[in-house]
């Protein structure tokens, strides 16, 4: 996780951005390389919220939250990782903006009664708490853990800090203290510091907004690993944290 | 026995590259379905699918032209090259290794050395082995072209570092974010 904005690399100066993309679709497709498939999804994971901003915008429903249309859009960001062949000639963009779209429509158009009264926040919020959950004997320590956790998850969460780019929303809520904000940036130099598969899913669930099931498709490990890799993220951040001076 | 392409159909497809024939890739393909473990054809191959945009079988022509001919020197280079092109650095310095064997002094090695110390980020030692490999290499004017280019881009990137540190020495002001992010370099990271 290099920062937005740094001089460019000697590497910088001879990459050319369409082979570089056609050295991860390589990779991914022909060799098998798990780990471009995550970075094709990151790359373009940008697009899929525009396109799911764009028509959630549009809606001609009030009943399904915008976290609900990313949701949709990243799924079919994903079929069409899955689906495209980059040796067609076709610009995955281009191909991938439909199936974002048709994703989404079709989602919208399924979910059903229940699922839209249960908040799109809701849902993640539950599943986190879920992840969260300590086998720890003694219920006050627990407590304490889930408290942390979850004050870190709610410090994480859409701050646009973690995948290097600019901040999501600029302005000013009743977090944006300098303590807060010293203490978000403190979490993110930790977050740089994590294993990968802990750092790709902390990123991928609060940076992106990926319910784990997700973030489980993306990285290719099931549902139940992620949440244990999650859980296993927020303890280390908070150790991290406490131990700090 | 291995069949190698005659030299004078290789040149007539070198020839209908140069002159743009839109038949060349077909060409090529012929060629090689008649010279299957003839390096250079595919090696021309892969030129033509890297001109024309499609990268991904550019590269595995240029591997095999590579694989067939592991001395074709040029080859190597050039595969290298579409390697580092690539964002595939690693790689690229594995492909160039066994160009150390040349001759000391010969142009490829000058530019493999440039472009090894361009990935370090080395700007002013790349630009010096580009240099010296262009003024020594007469066998193929395109190659000193693109590195001339590459040479331009590290020298404008020298320069700005330049102006950067000078304009940082003489500017004091800092934002609310670096400010905070010198502050957390400050407080030092724990070991």
């Amino acid at each position: 996780m290099r920062p937005a904005s740094r001089d460019p690399s000697g590497l910088d100066l001879v990459v050319d951005p369409h082979r570089a993309e056609a050295s991860l679709w390589r990779r991914f497709r022909f060799e098998d390389d798990a780990a471009c498939r995550e970075n094709l999804f990151d790359r373009y994971f940008g697009l899929a919220r525009l396109i799911a901003g764009k028509l959630f915008r549009q809606r001609n429903t009030r009943r399904i939250e915008r976290g609900d249309f990313e949701q949709f859009a990243s799924e079919g960001l994903l079929h069409a990782i899955d689906r495209f062949d980059p040796l067609l000639g076709v610009p995955f963009s281009a191909y991938a903006r439909r199936r974002i779209a048709g994703n989404i429509a079709d989602g919208v158009a399924q979910m059903s009664e229940i699922d839209a009264q249960l908040s799109h926040r809701h849902r993640v919020e539950q599943e986190r708490l879920r992840s969260l959950g300590s086998d720890d004997a003694d219920p006050l320590t627990a407590l304490s853990e889930l408290a942390a956790g979850l004050a870190i998850g709610l410090m994480l969460e859409g701050t646009g800090l973690i995948g290097g780019r600019e901040a999501a929303d600029n302005q000013p809520d009743p977090y944006d203290s300098l303590a807060w904000r010293e203490t978000q940036a403190i979490l993110l130099s930790e977050i740089a510091r994590l294993p990968l598969p802990e750092a790709s899913v902390v990123r991928q669930h609060y940076d992106h907004g990926l319910p784990f099931a997700q973030v489980a498709e993306v990285m290719g490990l099931s549902r139940g690993r992620i949440s244990q890799i999650h859980r296993a993220a927020l303890e280390r951040l908070r150790r991290r944290l406490t131990a700090r001076p | 026995m291995t069949m190698m392409c005659p030299d004078a159909e290789l040149q007539d497809l070198i020839q209908a590259m140069q002159s743009d024939d839109r038949d060349e890739l077909a060409r090529a393909d012929r060629l090689i379905a008649a010279y299957g473990e003839d390096g250079r054809l595919h090696f021309l191959r892969g030129s033509l699918l890297a001109a024309i945009g499609r990268p991904i079988e550019a590269m595995a022509s240029l591997k095999r032209a590579v694989a067939l001919a592991p001395d074709f020197a040029i080859a190597r280079f050039q595969l290298g090259f579409f390697q580092l092109t690539s964002g595939e650095a690693a790689d690229a310095l594995g492909t160039w290794g066994p160009l150390a064997l040349l001759p000391e002094g010969h142009y490829l090695r000058f530019f493999v050395g440039g472009l090894t110390h361009l990935i370090r980020d080395e700007f002013a030692d790349a630009i010096a082995r580009l240099n010296e490999g262009i003024a020594v290499n007469e066998e193929n004017p395109a190659l000193n072209r693109d590195m001339q280019l590459i040479i331009d881009q590290a020298a404008g990137l020298l320069r700005d570092q330049a102006r950067g540190e000078h304009a940082a020495g003489e500017d004091g002001a800092t934002s609310a974010t670096s400010f905070l992010l010198d502050q957390l370099g400050a407080r030092g990271r724990p070991n």
